[in-house]
């Protein structure tokens, strides 16, 4: 392993990062409309919503990459392959998230929109001041979570032709032939990441703990 | 005495359950007034009837001569009034929670003075003097920077009471505002909400601290069942109570080695 | 779309023993990965001290690194140290081992959830280790974490889909290729597709069920 070597990887990792932030700030913004639509009343987004979470969730990520990247260029968007790989990522993850966020505004204390009640807010000052910021709190770990599952799937869209971490390692061997090496050291450059992404979470926990231990 | 609110023929079910049952009640002016009786009497649904977070099923609710969420016909059908009604009403009220409910993520001088931003518009400056000023009164200017996970429970509780006052309310409902404190934490509580009383402020307390019932209310009404069994002076209603459940409850009461009554 | 599903009738017997493969291919690994993961769960609560070491690397590695390239890693640095395996049996192992390291955190986290005065109760009475472990823990530990462990068992029926990557002859990749020979590639993907959803919304129905009859020794 040389440091050349190592250096093509890491620049590759890099490539992996930028494609997940890309798929999770996208997909947390799907996933917060999918879960406003969930929590409606209304069967007409109630009832979609509950499909497309069970279709993003049922069906595996492989599969759901594999259908984006040849569907668009059939509908007409011939788009490059990383915009596919991300939209395939941000659509997989925006379900989870939705969930996770649904979750998060249920736990909001209900005692807490009582005295915002009384106190004379609007249900829009209530959302705005009180639910969002104390129920994004609430979604933090699993939001966290999410994006380390997302750095790890991003392996997947190797499969549809991007040359993230994955494909480079892969391209790597099928000259140099030395498996080993290459896909350990992607392994490490993985690993190293999500750690970095888990640090910088415990970080945000603390910041936004109000007070508490 | 004028009556600050005036309640007729409330009642309020939950599913099959009656928990209110017709109750007809005048809340005097400038008085303390305080809601005692044994668990799952209603007292709670009662204090939150008041405050409109529980919609009744029937009867009035009027403060200060306005309705309060239905307006009953003569011949006694309901209709809802506005939305704007309601939050007109509302604001002369302040309520404390059991359960404080200050906002986590607010200092106390936030919580205090969130609302005074939000809904009378004033700006930041002005809102956190009279914020500051609300929290000096009940002694916490101290803590005007902490968060409410960094007080104590009755230090959260009262930073609510602040909260609620700095809007300047006519009537001060609190829903058994010291049962989830610790007892050494209740008293520091009890002393704001007794000065607030001997300041004249109009309050509906609903508590199971009878010895602070029978000192600090004017009028002292006994729920049981949903039923307002008796109502009147603390005297009247601890000393000679009029009915059997009533020394029932008392009798636990002092069974339990409470400070002794009037 | 002019996909002529009939076509997809005369493949019908290359369709169902793919789906055989895949069913195949997940039930053994569940079996395995649950095995070590239930095997670490205990090292690490029982287990020496340098073991504790091992088994938390093994763990954290596995789960902090994705399945492709674990699989990669086995398929094809494998036999540069011996260890020559065809695509099925890799893929069976390289999805025991990643699932492993998830059910051990399942099983671990459980372990930890049993009420520690259930224990207590049990040494008080005489119980010896094995019997605690075998009449006490193990059982409170499978209710509490039958959800976690159902949720666990479809995630792994989703990444038997990365096997395709290596030929296995599962679903996604019979699929695929059916499709190619049509020239109705994205039609068999979303057949695919939808496919897996059926599965998944089975198995967990399945899991539901199963969470139905244990539900009455929930205590929590």
């Amino acid at each position: 392993m040389t440091p050349y070597l190592f250096l093509l990887l890491v620049k590759a990792a890099l490539y992996t990062v930028a494609i997940s932030a890309a798929a999770i700030v996208i997909g947390v913004s799907l996933g917060l409309g999918v879960a406003a639509a969930r929590a409606s009343p209304n069967p007409l987004l109630n009832w979609p919503a509950r499909a497309y979470v069970s279709f993003f969730r049922g069906v595996p990520l492989l599969v759901q990459l594999l259908l984006i990247y040849n569907l668009l260029p059939v509908v007409g968007l011939n788009v490059p392959s990383v915009v596919a790989a991300v939209a395939g990522l941000a659509l997989c993850t925006s379900a989870y998230q939705a969930e996770n966020l649904r979750g998060g505004f249920a736990s909001v204390p209900k005692g807490l929109l009582e005295s915002a009640d009384m106190l004379g807010l609007t249900p829009w000052q209530q959302l705005t001041r009180i639910r969002a910021p104390i129920a994004f709190r609430l979604t933090l770990p699993a939001v966290v979570n999410e994006a380390i599952l997302i750095l790890k799937a991003s392996s997947l869209v190797s499969v549809v032709g991007v040359v993230e971490l994955t494909r480079m390692a892969q391209d790597l061997d099928t000259s140099l032939f030395k498996p080993i090496q290459l896909y350990s050291a992607a392994g490490l450059l993985y690993f190293l990441i999500n750690r970095g992404v888990a640090g910088f979470g415990r970080f945000a926990e603390q910041r936004l703990a109000w007070g508490a231990r | 005495m004028t009556s600050a609110i005036s309640v007729k023929h409330l009642s309020k079910s939950f599913g099959s359950t009656e928990v209110l049952h017709k109750i007809d009640l005048e809340i005097p002016e400038g008085a303390a007034t305080c809601v005692i009786g044994p668990s799952g009497s209603g007292k709670s649904t009662f204090l939150r009837c008041l405050a409109f977070l529980e919609e009744a099923d029937s009867g009035v609710i009027e403060v200060n001569g306005d309705s309060l969420g239905f307006t009953e016909d003569a011949s006694g059908r309901r209709k809802r009034v506005p939305a704007a009604q309601i939050r007109k009403v509302r604001a002369a009220i302040g309520m404390v929670f059991q359960q404080f409910n200050l906002w986590p993520h607010m200092t106390a001088l936030g919580n205090v003075s969130e609302a005074l931003k939000l809904v009378r518009r004033l700006p930041r400056a002005e809102a956190e003097d009279r914020a500051m000023a609300q929290l000096q009164r009940i002694g916490l200017a101290a803590f005007a920077g902490r968060y409410p996970s960094q007080l104590s429970g009755g230090q959260q509780q009262r930073v609510a009471i602040a909260r609620a006052l700095a809007l300047e309310p006519k009537i001060m409902l609190f829903d058994e505002a010291t049962a989830s404190l610790d007892p050494e934490l209740t008293g520091e509580v009890l002393g704001v909400m007794r000065g607030l009383a001997e300041d004249g402020m109009t309050m509906v307390i609903v508590t199971h601290e009878i010895g602070f019932a029978a000192t600090i209310g004017r009028q002292v009404v006994f729920l049981d069942h949903g039923r307002v069994l008796m109502s009147g002076g603390p005297q009247e209603v601890f000393g000679k109570p009029r009915h059997p459940r009533i020394e029932q409850f008392l009798d636990t009461y002092l069974d339990r080695g409470a400070a002794m009554l009037m | 779309m002019r996909f002529d599903y009939t076509l997809i009738l005369s493949r019908a017997p290359d369709i169902l023993a793919a789906l055989g493969v895949t069913v195949y291919v997940w039930l053994v690994s569940l079996a395995g990965a649950a095995a070590l993961g239930f095997a670490v769960a205990l090292g690490r609560r029982y287990g020496p001290r340098w073991l504790n070491g091992l088994l938390v690397a093994y763990v954290e590695l596995f789960r902090g690194t994705p399945f492709l390239v674990q699989l990669f890693l086995l398929y094809f640095g494998g036999p540069y140290v011996g260890l020559s395996l065809d695509a099925e049996p890799a893929g069976v192992l390289a999805l025991s081992v990643y699932g492993g390291a998830y059910f051990s955190e399942v099983f671990r986290l459980g372990f930890e959830a049993v009420p520690r005065g259930h224990i207590e109760a049990a040494q008080c009475a005489g119980f010896s280790r094995t019997q605690i472990v075998r009449r006490i823990l193990v059982p409170e530990m499978a209710v509490l974490t039958l959800p976690a462990a159902i949720n666990l068992a479809v995630s792994l029926l989703k990444d038997t889909a990365v096997l395709s990557v290596v030929t296995v002859p599962e679903l996604t990749l019979t699929v695929s290729t059916i499709g190619t020979e049509f020239y109705a590639f994205v039609e068999a993907l979303f057949l695919l597709a939808l496919g897996y959803w059926g599965l998944v919304e089975i198995a967990a129905a399945l899991g539901r069920f199963a969470e139905g009859r244990l539900a009455r020794f929930r205590f929590a």
